[in-house]
Order: structure tokens, then C-alpha cells, then sequence
């Protein structure tokens, strides 16, 4: 009897638990409106000058002037930097390391994503021919003087030669042939390309290293280059030109950066930033202990998705930090659709020839687009901090064509799409001419909850046209097999990142012989569609002009094409939304940048 | 001698243990469909020439049973390879190796401290309210998922601020004095050495318990008390002795555990341990490294059984006698 009464009491004091867990774990319902992009608001400094005092030619920020001293500590989410090598970067974390330690002749600007000198004093353009001006008197961290002669080793040595990670050396070549740079003098290069090459300026900023750090290893080959710098180098010996330099790498736990005393960038004041004394990147395995660590305060900076936007806007007011949306990411989500018509070796087809009917009426593709509901989707799935998407441009893309305004889900507008190519609905379930039922499969990578929850409501809309979709989420490696390899696939659920800068990125995306032609891979040009071959003239035409304005017509139209034909269908990119404490100043996020693109000009107000 | 011989047999009784487990693993990774270019592939700025190049680099054009030649002709002098990263293995092994024995050896030290005085306690005071009371525990400590467990003690250690969430080091730590330093590594290592004390303490307590129970219910202990020796006598002189062989098997398997024992919770507390290296490896096939820790699990398996065996041999007459006579 005691022991019943036990059980009852325990039952009931877990019950009363949990309901209190449940109660504090249903998000509340916020206005997701708050979280509007509120960069537009943010007043930029005004633009770099260029001071000469004592004979060195340093850039000056015209950002208000802050206090020296403090550390920033930031995350990098994952295993860590895998190399410190700027010229040998192939992961993400790497590359931002790498893009403290060193600087290119040219930048970004944050706020109209135009390029600017940052280890050049200037540049300009004659024909095509790009002369850059070096800065005089700037030092790399060990007190050696930064020369042309560090620019030509970058630039002939590494990057001509293709050692460390090749694309660099793909990006610059043009109708396979490489540019030449010659010396003018000793602060002066110039670069010749064998035609005009719109996307060559931005890859400019490709970091210039010290010659005689790297070229006793650069000598060595291709393998000794790529071991060069890696992540069990003495910090103390690595020669570098940006804002910090390397203090000390803990493998699994942190980078920690101390400032640059050689830095070439200085304040209204003439004092030679940076402000802050260190900068730590946390190495945290996953976004939860990311989060985690925000809270717990050993973090001051954390980038939040829609789940936890809601929870964190509502405090924002009593914490000590600020949320920043910065708008939509560079982060494409979309519907691909397979319009392969081709054999495999053994002759059998990749796509059904059934499916390939549908797959390959254009009529069948528009009514999928406008039968997907994008707006539920942000709401449901995006928290509502996402922008819809209906081109291959991101919303924050210089390019994006303002034109494509995209229509909201019109299922009977789709239906009427289906029987216009003589699909007939029988017991409200639809089948093509030949009577086959309408059934396809939907691929994504299981895991990835977000494109989970996408898969599913796609197949709903679709369900509403009659569809049959079977949504199958597979292991990630297992999806790209497919989709690079043995294309046996329908439909597919992905997301890439592209430039909000440079269109030309897309390439490999959309022209009929790229890597990644992933609607129709490896189709060989007398079978593409009229408009894949049009596509391929534009990707080669706006490449080779160089004003934005003219250039500008002729992405317009490729993003056209692609909302015309729908061969990949685009739903959503989701904001990138951060929170800093708010003692950080000189905080100027930009879409383009990111939150905190200036490391250099943070400071913390005391 | 005979301990000499018995080593020298049992240790080469590994060699052909080693090659089966290197083969079924090696062919189960490999033939899974996990490509580890997958991430390569699907990013737009990889050219055709870098992809094929990193294909020639992991050797993933040849055949499978020529790849695992390749990796046992290294493997067999002393070469663990490259990541698929292009970091040398050897290093990123030797990186975390320390941080993982750190803690498991002081999870073993505080387990076997506490497990088996507790164990004792509870036979020789069996059926009181003491003995249910750490039969209670014992249960919750068998019953609560490890994973689970560490993320309740991270949301407390958020929640309050005691302690910090994760790791094992403060990014200041290279600044501090040596008993700082000391300081720094406890307050972390508190709540992951709580998690896997709790989780292993139940196991060894009810073992010695056991143990003990059957030893203090066997004839020559009644006969022990019957001549009147002290119960203090009786338990300790007596019956530990036998009631504690079991126990030198699983010091063996703890043995084993030293290196992967930990890898859900050193997951979860982001502890810069094996654990999260191999986790990691595993999901991107980096055969290499998998491989590097899947040979280290089975010696130290092995290496353990052997060293429990000749503990064995040592402490109890009667094993040595059966040995002799084979």
C-alpha cells in the first residue's frame, strides 16, 4: 500500500515536472515582423582615406575613434582551422583565419559592395590593363618592408603556378590563358589580361604573402607548400600583413590572435589600430553549444536562427547585447528538377522516359513553381526571417533583377498549366496523355532538419496538384553521388551559397559544361535546350565586359530565363541574424560583409 | 617462464585478430556509400582538376582491396597516413590522446576509489536501508543515458555560471600561473568527470557487491565465522580476496575504454578529446583516421584482457595452476 502511494506521488511530481518543461519549451508567438532587416538604418563612416605621415602611406579610417585594449571572443563552428596557409585554404574556417592573418591588394566595400584598395593605395583600369599602386613604408609583422616584389611572388609563384588551392588559378584564367603582370617599378605592378575579364578585379583580393617567409617552401612543390603553415607551425614564426596576428592554436578549443603592431591602418586620430588587443575563436562542435556558450557569457558574439531569434529578441531590451538582421544570406534554398534524357553506359536510361516527358514540359515545371506556397514556408519553417526567392540571385546580390517580383502559390493556376500539356485529372489524382499516374521521387539530405521540413511541404503542394511525391531523405554523401555521378534522381531539395558580388561564381551552376549543371549534367551542347544555350552566350558575354552597367542587362536576363523555364525552382534564403554585446562599438553590419567584417575598427567602450 | 610463454602466445594471437578486424572494417567503410569528396563536389567553386586531383591523392580510383593494401603496407610501418585533410594522423592522434586520458583516468581513479568500498558496504550491510539506498542510486546511475545526463549538467552549469559550458581550458589560460593553469582544468573537468563517475560507479558497486555477496555466502566464510574470527577479519582477509577476481577481468576492459570510453560525453561538453575527432571521421569516411582509431581500439582490447589475464595469474594460485598444467 505505502509502496503504491509512493509510486502515485512520484508519478504525479514527474507529471507536474514536465508540464512545466513543456510550458517553458512552446516558443512563444512573437511578431516575427521585428525582425525586419534593420541594416538600413546603420550609418556607415565615411569612406577610407589614404595618409601619408612620415613617409608610410596608411589607409585612415574615418570611423569615430574608440579606446584601445579589450579581446573579442568569437566561434567557429566544427573541427577548427585545418591549415593557416591563406594561398592553401579549402574549408570555410580556414579561410576566415587565414583572411585575418593576411590581406589583399583590393577589397570589398561593406556598404555598396564596390572594390577598394586595402594593400594597394590605388588602383585603375586601361583597357585591359589593371596598374596597381602599392603603399610605401608598410611593414609585414615582422618589420620587412611589403614590396612589389611580394605581390609578383604571390601572383607568379603561387597563384600562376597553381600551388595551394587551384581555384584561384581556374578563376583567373581566361580562354585558358593566365594573365601577365609585370613591375613597373618598385611600387607599381600591372596586370594584363588576354582579354577584357570582368571578374578578375575581385580576385585581386587574394591574400599577398611575405616572399621570403614562404618561398623556401613554395620551392619545395606542390606537397611541402601544402604542409607549409599548417596547424602545428610555432605561432611566434609566422610572418603576416593583417590587422592580427596568430598567438596560439589549441587544437579542438581555440585561435587566439593578438594585434598586428605593424598594421598599416590608423584613426583620425593617427594612432595605428587595431583597438582591441586579441581576438578568440571557440571551437564549438555544434550551434547548440555555440548558443550555449553565448549565454553563459563565454561568447560575444553568435549568429541565430529562426527558432531562437523569437526567445532572443524578447530579451533583448534587459540583456547586454544587440540582435542585427542583416538581411538574406548569401544562402540559396531551391527545388532542382532532373531534365537528363540521356543512357548510361549500359544503356539504360538515368531518368524514366516516362518521367523525362514531364520533367522536361515546361509547362509541368511552371505549374510546380507556382504551386509551392512560399510564404508558409518562411512562416513555418524560416520563423519568418527569411526572403522569398524566385532566381538564383540572392536578395543581397548586387545583380538580383529587382524585375522578378514572382507570383504567390496559385494551385489553379498550376492545374490549368498541367492540362494545357494535356495531363488529365481522374478522381483528382493526375496523369499524363499516356495515362501514366504522375509520381516522382523527392530527394534531400537527411539530417539537414530545414530542408526536411521543406521536403515535406513541398510534397504537400504538390499533393494538391495530384502529384504523387515520395519525399525520401538520404544520407548527405549518398545525395551527392547522385546528383554528381549516377543521376538517377527526380527531384531534389538543395541549397547552395553564391556571390552577392560576382554572378560569374555561377558558372559552374548554369552553363551546360559546368561541374555542378546539376538539372542537367553533362549534357552535350548539340542536345541542350535553347535556353541553356543561351545562358552559356551570357555567362560568356557578361564576363568579358567590365561596367556594372552593361554587365547588368545581361545577368537581368540569365535570372529571367531561369524564373521562365524553372529548371530549379528557388523558395527561400534565410536572413543572417547576430547578437554582440553591446560594449563592442564601431559595429557597422552590412549584407554583403557580414556582422563583423571590420576587426579593426571594433572597440570596446568601457 | 610460463608467464613469458603465455605473453608471447597471446600477443601473437593478436596478429591475425588485427588483420580480420582491419579487413571487415576496412571493406565496411569503404563500401558504405559515403564519398569523401562529397562536400568537394557540391561546392561551386571546385573545378573539375582539383576534384580529380584529391581523387589521386586518397587513392579512390583504384580498387578497394588494393586501397586497403596500400593502408595495411603503411599501417605495418608504423605509417597511419594522412587525414583526409591532408594532416598527418600520427599528429592529430597525438593532439588529443592526453586531453581523453585525462579524463578517463580520473574517472577510473575516482570509480574504483569509491566503487568498491561502496560495493562492500552494501554486501555486508545487505537488505538495510543503506543497501537500498544505493541499490536507488545505483539504478539511476544504470538507467540514465550518458548524453542525456551531460546535457542536463551543461544546462546547469549554464543556468547557475558555476561552470563553464564545455571545454577543457579558458581562452585566457595561457596567461595564467601554474596554479591558475591547475584551477582552469578542474572547474572544467568537474561536470564531464561527474557525468561518466555517476554512469560508471553504478556498474562497479553492483559488481562488487556481487561479488562479495557470493563470496560471503559460500561454506569457508561461515566456517571462518564459526571459528570466531573478527567480521573485520573475516571480510577483509578472506572474502575480498576471492570477491575481487572478477573485478581484475573488468580493470581489463577499463583498460580498453582508456581511449573511447568517454566519446558521447566528451561530444556533448565539446571536450577536445578522441571522441569528437573519430565522430567526425566517421561521418566523413576519413578512412585514414577511422582506421588509426578502430587498430587502437582493438589493441587496447586486447592489451587489456592480456594484462587482466596476467593480473589474474598473479593474484589467484588456482588460474596459475590450470595454466601449468596445459
Amino acid at each position: 500500500m505505502k509502496r503504491m502511494f509512493g509510486i502515485i506521488v512520484f508519478f504525479i511530481l514527474s507529471a507536474l515536472v514536465l508540464r512545466c518543461c513543456i510550458r517553458a519549451d512552446v516558443p512563444e508567438v512573437t511578431n516575427v515582423k521585428t525582425v525586419t532587416p534593420d541594416i538600413n538604418n546603420i550609418s556607415y563612416p565615411d569612406d577610407n582615406k589614404n595618409v601619408t605621415l612620415n613617409g608610410v602611406d596608411y589607409i585612415q579610417t574615418q570611423a569615430p575613434v574608440g579606446k584601445f585594449g579589450g579581446e573579442l571572443v568569437l566561434s567557429t563552428i566544427g573541427e577548427g582551422p585545418k591549415t593557416f596557409n591563406p594561398c592553401n585554404t579549402k574549408d570555410a574556417t580556414s579561410s576566415a583565419m587565414a583572411s585575418i592573418l593576411y590581406e589583399g591588394l583590393l577589397t570589398t566595400d561593406a556598404k555598396t559592395g564596390k572594390v577598394i584598395p586595402q594593400l594597394a593605395k590605388s588602383y585603375y583600369i586601361d583597357g585591359n590593363d589593371y596598374i596597381i599602386t602599392l603603399r610605401k613604408g608598410i611593414k609585414w609583422s615582422d618589420g620587412k618592408p611589403i614590396t612589389a616584389d611580394d605581390v609578383l611572388y604571390t601572383y607568379e609563384e603561387i597563384v600562376f603556378k597553381g600551388l595551394g588551392n587551384p581555384s584561384i588559378t581556374d578563376a583567373m584564367t581566361v580562354d585558358g590563358k593566365l594573365p601577365t603582370l609585370t613591375k613597373v617599378d618598385d611600387y607599381t605592378v600591372k596586370f594584363t589580361t588576354s582579354k577584357p575579364f570582368a571578374p578578375f578585379l575581385r580576385q585581386l583580393s587574394y591574400p599577398v604573402v611575405p616572399k621570403h617567409y614562404f618561398k623556401p617552401y613554395s620551392d619545395k612543390g606542390a606537397s611541402e607548400f601544402n604542409a607549409f603553415l599548417n596547424t602545428n607551425t610555432k605561432p611566434e614564426t609566422i610572418v603576416s600583413n593583417g590587422p592580427f596576428k596568430l598567438k596560439e592554436y589549441v587544437a579542438a578549443q581555440r585561435v587566439v590572435f593578438e594585434r598586428n603592431p605593424n598594421y598599416y591602418k590608423i584613426n583620425l586620430n593617427n594612432q595605428q589600430l587595431p583597438y582591441l588587443d586579441k581576438i578568440v575563436y571557440l571551437i564549438v562542435g555544434d550551434t547548440n553549444n555555440g548558443i550555449l556558450k553565448f549565454e553563459a557569457k563565454e561568447l560575444d558574439v553568435i549568429s541565430l536562427n529562426g527558432n531562437t531569434v523569437a526567445r532572443y529578441k524578447e530579451r533583448e531590451d534587459k540583456s547586454d547585447y544587440t540582435i542585427y538582421n542583416l538581411g538574406a544570406s548569401t544562402g540559396t534554398l531551391f527545388v532542382a528538377i532532373n531534365l537528363n534524357n540521356r543512357k548510361d553506359k549500359n544503356g539504360h536510361y538515368y531518368v524514366n522516359p516516362v518521367k523525362q516527358k514531364w520533367f522536361r514540359d515546361k509547362n509541368f515545371r511552371k505549374a510546380v513553381e507556382r504551386a509551392v506556397d512560399r510564404k508558409n514556408m518562411i512562416q513555418n519553417i524560416a520563423f519568418g526571417v527569411a526572403e522569398p526567392l524566385y532566381t538564383a540571385e540572392s536578395p543581397n546580390s548586387i545583380y538580383l533583377n529587382k524585375n522578378i517580383k514572382g507570383y504567390d502559390v496559385d494551385t489553379d493556376k498550376a492545374k490549368k498549366l498541367l492540362e494545357n500539356s494535356g495531363f488529365v485529372y481522374k478522381n483528382n489524382k493526375l496523369y499524363d496523355k499516356q495515362g501514366n499516374f504522375v509520381e516522382f521521387d523527392l530527394y534531400t539530405n537527411a539530417g539537414n532538419l530545414e530542408r526536411e521540413a521543406l521536403g515535406v511541404m513541398v510534397k504537400q503542394d504538390l499533393e494538391e496538384l495530384g502529384m504523387k511525391v515520395n519525399f525520401k531523405p538520404i544520407e548527405f554523401n549518398s545525395l551527392v553521388n547522385k546528383l554528381t555521378n549516377t543521376f538517377d534522381w527526380d527531384m531534389v531539395i538543395m541549397g547552395l551559397t553564391g556571390s552577392p558580388l560576382e554572378p560569374h561564381d555561377g558558372k559552374n551552376v548554369w552553363t551546360s559544361k559546368g561541374t555542378l549543371h546539376l538539372f542537367n549534367q553533362g549534357v552535350p551542347k548539340n542536345e541542350c535546350f535553347e535556353w541553356e544555350k543561351e545562358l552559356d552566350e551570357l555567362f560568356e558575354a557578361g564576363a568579358l565586359k567590365i561596367d556594372f552597367a552593361d554587365r547588368k542587362p545581361v545577368y537581368d536576363r540569365y535570372q529571367e530565363i531561369i524564373y521562365e523555364q524553372n529548371p530549379v525552382i528557388y523558395l527561400y534564403s534565410p536572413a543572417q541574424i547576430y547578437a554582440i554585446r553591446k560594449k563592442f562599438k564601431n559595429v557597422f553590419p552590412s549584407a554583403l560583409n557580414g556582422l563583423i567584417y571590420n576587426l579593426d575598427e571594433l572597440y570596446i567602450e568601457k | 617462464m610460463g608467464l613469458l610463454r603465455f605473453t608471447a602466445k597471446r600477443i601473437l594471437q593478436v596478429i591475425p585478430l588485427l588483420i580480420i578486424v582491419s579487413m571487415i572494417s576496412f571493406f565496411i567503410i569503404r563500401l558504405a556509400p559515403i564519398d569523401p569528396l562529397a562536400e568537394l563536389r557540391i561546392n561551386p567553386s571546385i573545378s573539375e582538376e582539383t576534384l580529380q586531383k584529391e581523387v589521386k591523392r586518397l587513392k579512390l580510383d583504384k580498387p578497394i582491396a588494393v586501397q586497403y593494401l596500400y593502408w595495411a603496407k603503411s599501417f605495418v610501418q608504423l605509417d597511419l597516413g594522412y587525414t583526409s585533410d591532408g594532416e598527418k594522423v600520427s599528429v592529430k592522434l597525438k593532439e588529443r590522446i592526453p586531453n581523453t586520458l585525462l579524463l578517463t583516468l580520473v574517472v577510473i581513479f575516482m570509480t574504483w576509489i569509491t566503487g568498491i568500498p561502496l560495493g562492500i558496504l552494501a554486501a555486508v550491510k545487505k537488505e538495510t536501508a543503506l543497501d537500498r539506498l544505493l541499490t536507488v542510486f545505483s539504478s539511476i546511475g544504470m538507467a540514465i543515458p550518458s548524453f542525456f545526463f551531460a546535457i542536463l549538467m551543461l544546462m546547469f552549469a549554464v543556468k547557475t555560471g558555476w561552470f563553464p559550458a564545455g571545454g577543457l581550458t579558458s581562452y585566457n589560460y595561457n596567461d595564467m600561473n601554474f596554479i591558475g593553469k591547475i584551477c582552469d582544468i578542474s572547474r572544467h573537468l568537474v561536470l564531464p568527470v561527474i557525468v561518466l563517475f555517476t554512469i560508471s560507479l553504478s556498474g562497479l558497486q553492483r559488481q562488487m557487491r556481487a561479488n562479495m555477496l557470493e563470496v560471503l555466502d559460500s561454506d569457508y566464510i561461515k566456517f571462518a565465522r564459526a571459528k570466531g574470527l573478527s567480521e573485520w577479519k573475516v571480510i577483509f582477509k578472506h572474502a575480498l580476496r576471492n570477491a575481487v577476481n572478477p573485478l581484475i577481468t573488468l580493470l581489463g576492459f577499463e583498460f580498453a575504454g582508456l581511449l573511447s570510453g568517454a566519446a558521447l560525453t566528451e561530444y556533448v561538453f565539446q571536450y577536445p578529446g578522441l571522441g569528437r575527432l573519430i565522430l567526425e571521421a566517421v561521418m566523413k569516411s576519413d578512412i585514414n583516421l577511422v582506421m588509426a582509431s578502430l587498430m587502437m581500439g582493438t589493441i587496447m582490447l586486447v592489451a587489456g584482457n592480456l594484462i587482466a589475464d596476467i593480473l589474474l595469474l598473479l593474484t589467484d594460485p588456482r588460474t596459475r595452476k590450470s595454466q601449468e598444467a596445459k
